[in-house]
């Protein structure tokens, strides 16, 4: 009985070494690329080229970062991003935020409320290739192709579905006696809106808004057609446009990496609690 | 009351607007451009671009990657995903950061993915290469960006990398939102662990594995950003997708009517599939 109660700890206790071994073993394939392009960014050329590769032992340099954001162009790639991404996001949500909400409190007629959220969402569902040409073509009749506008307004549209589909499940989880409560105080529908539910929402403010920031700053195909020239193109095409050419300058490119990575990291440690939610679009609730 | 009245109209109205403009008029356009030849004035309804796609060897190709590539990559990242998903579900010392840190490959912009792997991948200086050579092994041939069976091998092993965390990011979550119930009545019943896994979790955890393999796919089949920064489609014409192929008609050839077909044909596969996913989706929740 004695020996049999100890195989089974030890059973136990194996297990559970083995399964932090696993964990161990995906977090180090999850993170060792990343820490490798980090060393790359860090190191002088002749590191950068050693062989046996060098995962610890060199003298590290900020050269190349220098070199990227003052000496080339990537500070002003990194601008534009900057800029595209907070004005989408704010164009995004409040146009979104207002469609959600009239789209989770009113029963419009012949289910037009179901309907059409269904819509905007299937919006969203288009491989964004598909729309490329058109938008392309559209934006060079306006005279908008290398511009900031251009961006702005494609990330606008692009983010919009999403917004209003995750915005909706957030007012939805509110119950509609609280605007009835501060509309019977004397406030009107609006005023209940920005008063009593927009404060109550925040957090889901935040996190969509959040994602709608990290979804323009990571977007690249569109990016890619609608922007061309130094003034105008964000982090990833400016960082595309180097790999392409023929003399690549592996420690440029990865200080550019590691910045345009960054901002993402923090802004998705920042949404855990959501993060599940956002990204399967309001499906599963983590 | 009728200002009230139409107030959900007049909220909903904006974005409705910016979405006829900027995603039902570019579409409507580019399926139009596809059933077309010539331009402006002259051009004529025809089915001559999708008779060309019929024939066209490229194409065709591009289509079989994007096949293959969205399969193959599905299987494993959902595999690696349930089993990572299942060994953090428990209680487990750790676990938070666990989570956090698996999810990161899933956080980093998909271009400087593609610039993470260049650096990992090269031939020369790649610290993949060089650490097998310092084991000894001869690397002459694992030239893993330009050979055509390994560069696609490795652009799916890519998309591997930094998709299984989304997989076992959905899993999990659908996991915790087992209730402890079942659970408890498949132990008085005396089940082992895998019928407990295969009569109680699977059963459970269906509709969010349907979620996360439908979002999944549809991502699979648009691939484009990281394979047009690791390989460009290349070497020769071995890694490139239906996207990059559109690209390269449109952007390159400015083949707008045939790059539009081909538009059109990677919709209906997506929505195809995609209805399928929603299809067994609803019939979960009905049952």
């Amino acid at each position: 009985m004695k020996s049999h109660g100890q195989s089974t700890t030890q059973r136990r206790t194996l297990a559970r070494w083995s399964k932090y071994v696993v964990l161990i073993a995906a977090v180090i394939a999850a993170v060792l690329p990343v820490y490798w392009m980090l060393t790359i960014s860090l190191k002088t050329e002749v590191d950068q080229f050693a062989s046996p590769p060098r995962w610890f032992s060199f003298t590290p340099t900020l050269a190349h970062y220098q070199d990227a954001f003052s000496t080339r162009s990537f500070g002003r790639y990194l601008m534009t991003s900057a800029i595209v991404a907070a004005l989408s996001t704010v164009c995004a949500m409040a146009l979104g935020t207002l469609a959600a909400y009239g789209l989770s409190r009113f029963r419009l007629r012949g289910q037009l409320d179901r309907r059409l959220s269904v819509w905007i969402l299937s919006t969203r569902m288009f491989p964004p290739i598909v729309t490329a040409v058109p938008l392309f073509l559209m934006m060079r009749d306006l005279r908008l192709i290398n511009t900031i506008a251009s961006l702005v307004i494609v990330y606008t549209a692009l983010n919009l579905p999403f917004v209003v589909w995750m915005m909706r499940g957030f007012f939805k989880e509110l119950p509609r006696e609280l605007e009835e409560a501060a509309m019977v105080d004397g406030d009107s529908r609006l005023g209940a809106l920005v008063r009593v539910i927009l404060p109550l929402v925040t957090p889901g403010l935040a996190a969509t808004a959040v994602f709608c920031l990290i979804v323009s700053w990571n977007e690249f195909l569109l990016a890619l057609i609608l922007t061309q020239t130094d003034a105008a193109m964000t982090l990833p095409v400016g960082i595309a446009g180097r790999v392409t050419q023929y003399e690549i300058k592996w420690g440029v490119m990865s200080a550019a990496g590691i910045v345009a990575m960054l901002p993402i990291l923090v802004f998705a440690m920042a949404v855990q609690r959501y993060l599940v939610r956002g990204l399967s679009l309001g499906a599963v609730k983590g | 009351m009728v200002r009230d009245r139409a107030l959900p109209y007049l909220l909903i109205a904006p974005t409705v607007m910016v979405l006829l403009a900027l995603s039902i008029y570019p579409l409507i356009y580019s399926i139009k451009v596809g059933f077309q030849t010539g331009s402006g004035e002259t051009a004529q309804w025809s089915l001559a671009n999708f008779s060309r796609l019929l024939s066209d060897g490229f194409f065709l190709s591009a289509l079989a990657h994007t096949l293959v590539y969205a399969i193959v990559a599905l299987t494993f990242e959902f595999l690696l995903g349930l089993g990572l998903a299942v060994l953090l579900d428990r209680s487990l010392r750790g676990r938070a950061i666990f989570r956090a840190v698996l999810l990161i490959p899933m956080m980093i912009p998909p271009v400087v993915v593609g610039v993470v792997w260049r650096l990992m991948l090269n031939s020369d200086f790649g610290a993949i290469n060089g650490t097998l050579k310092s084991l000894g092994v001869n690397t002459e041939s694992l030239t893993w960006t330009a050979s055509p069976k390994l560069a696609f091998a490795s652009v799916v092993a890519v998309d591997i990398w930094q998709w299984t965390p989304f997989m076992f990011l959905v899993l999990l979550a659908g996991l915790q939102a087992i209730p402890q119930e079942p659970y408890e009545a498949a132990m008085i019943d005396g089940a082992s662990v895998w019928q407990t896994f295969r009569h109680v979790t699977l059963p459970l955890l269906r509709p969010a594995m349907l979620v996360a393999l439908l979002l999944r796919t549809m991502d699979l089949l648009r691939v484009f950003d990281q394979i047009f920064i690791l390989t460009e489609g290349g070497p020769g014409f071995a890694t490139e997708t239906v996207s990059l192929y559109i690209y390269r008609a449109a952007f390159r050839f400015f083949d707008f009517g045939y790059a539009a077909a081909m538009s059109f044909v990677l919709l209906l596969l997506t929505n195809i599939i995609s209805i399928g996913y929603i299809k067994l989706l609803q019939s979960q929740e009905a049952a």
